[in-house]
């Protein structure tokens, strides 16, 4: 049960009613609740949930596009809907649930979403890092930035994250101090190079 | 046992043996071992507990999926704080030192240049470790101490106490992650070596230590936050 979700909702009785469905479901480890659209994106940023339930009215479409790309569509977002909106921005999103939907079918339209998100968090990723992710890697532990690591690299901070992300998922470890220790034992710096 | 909600009718023996999970919440009721045949709530009266506040906790505790909403308005401030803070003293006074032990010992047992830079790992993480459970101590629970001072009075003088438990939501990181870190050096990328049995020991504390963290922190989550934004409500 590693998978994550987002419940983003101005009303508290609607917010509260769906995360309390939600965790009737037993199948996320997380459940975070978002209040407020200015504090989405940075709630998405730092949680990485699998499904999204966001009501409409939190996001302009171009947000909501952004959104996606930076995700890498990685993320399954559903709208929660009890007004009209534009059919441009509903057509963004991969599910419509109604306030009005049975208890069974909000959970249903949950289900068919976890099954939609990519298995990448479940199945056995590959281990070995590229060569890129090594450059990275050796650079990070050394003791760089972000934005130290794009320079040097002539590579996007962008591109330096996602880097980032990908030596996380692969080796099961999230902070620079574990990686240092994981570059050590398989030699890819040296004990002097550390800082 | 798991994911059965808890009643005062229970035996505490029957709790402890099924769900090990729920020995390490005696201690933060100040509850000792030797509880014979007798129920939740009797021992609970003995002990001057409130039956239902340690059951919330108990539940909430074990079961993840716990929804303790309508029960919190009843939760005594004070009986939290303490419970929380016996917790911190737990991991302060015996799960800390023991890892540190361990970590020393597979440090002389293991002869790799990593072992070091992993010694380095834990014992950062250690600090951070003791800032995060500091703040608690010193600046978080203080103020909800005072607050709930305050409102206990006739004229409760909110200027009295200056903070937000908001502040507190955010700063509230998870500390147990790094663990999980530890864990994956320990199983997967520190060669095979002539270690005996104790990276094992490490191991079997480790996650037992990560799942008693993820389980308080949810207390705090679920419970100390909702409660003190309550409280906040009634003085606004
Ligand atoms: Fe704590």
């Amino acid at each position: 049960m590693s998978k994550s979700i987002i419940v983003a909702e101005q009303s508290e009785i609607i917010r509260k009613g769906l995360v309390y469905l939600v965790e009737a479901l037993g199948l996320f480890r997380t459940i975070r609740e978002v209040a407020c659209a200015s504090a989405l994106d940075e709630n998405i940023e730092r949680f990485q949930p699998d499904v999204l339930i966001l009501n409409p009215s939190m996001v302009s479409g171009n947000t909501l596009e952004v959104l996606k790309e930076k995700q890498n569509g990685e993320i399954k977002i559903a709208a929660i809907v009890y007004a009209l909106f534009d059919d441009e921005l509903m057509g963004l999103f991969d599910d419509v649930i109604m306030v009005s939907d049975t208890r069974q079918k909000i959970q249903k339209k949950i289900n068919a979403l976890l099954d939609k998100t990519p298995a990448k968090k479940n199945q056995k990723p590959e281990e070995t890092l590229s060569v890129r992710e090594l450059d990275v890697l050796k650079l990070l532990v050394k003791g760089m930035s972000n934005k130290e690591i794009s320079d040097k690299l002539f590579i996007s901070i962008h591109t330096v994250i996602s880097h980032r992300k990908n030596i996380t998922q692969k080796l099961n470890i999230k902070s620079v101090a574990g990686l240092t220790v994981y570059a050590i034992l398989n030699e890819i710096i040296s004990m002097d190079e550390v800082q | 046992m798991k994911d059965i909600i808890i009643s005062g009718r229970m035996k505490m023996a029957d709790i402890i043996s099924h769900d090990k999970r729920a020995l390490v919440l005696l201690p933060r009721f100040g509850i000792e071992m030797g509880v014979g045949d007798k129920s939740v709530k009797d021992i609970c009266n003995q002990k001057e507990i409130d039956t239902d506040f340690f059951l919330l906790m108990v539940n909430v505790f074990l079961n993840a999926n716990y929804f303790p909403d309508r029960k919190l308005k009843s939760v005594d401030v004070d009986m939290l704080l303490l419970y929380l803070e016996n917790s911190h003293k737990y991991y302060l006074e015996e799960k800390i030192p023991y890892l540190e032990s361990l970590i020393e010992e597979f440090k002389k047992t293991v002869d790799h240049p990593a072992t070091e830079q992993l010694d380095k790992f834990f014992k950062q993480y250690i600090i951070e470790v003791k800032d995060h459970l500091a703040y608690e101590d010193h600046t978080a629970f203080p103020y909800v101490a005072a607050l709930s001072e305050q409102i206990k009075k006739n004229n409760p003088d909110i200027s009295a106490v200056d903070y937000h438990i908001g502040v507190f939501e955010e700063r509230h990181d998870n500390i147990e992650e790094k663990l999980s870190d530890l864990k994956s050096l320990l199983i997967k990328y520190f060669p095979p070596s002539n270690d005996r049995y104790i990276r094992i020991r490490i191991l079997n504390e480790l996650m037992d230590f990560e799942e008693d963290l993820i389980n308080h922190a949810r207390i705090e989550d679920k419970v100390l936050i909702p409660i003190v934004e309550h409280l906040e409500q009634k003085v606004n």
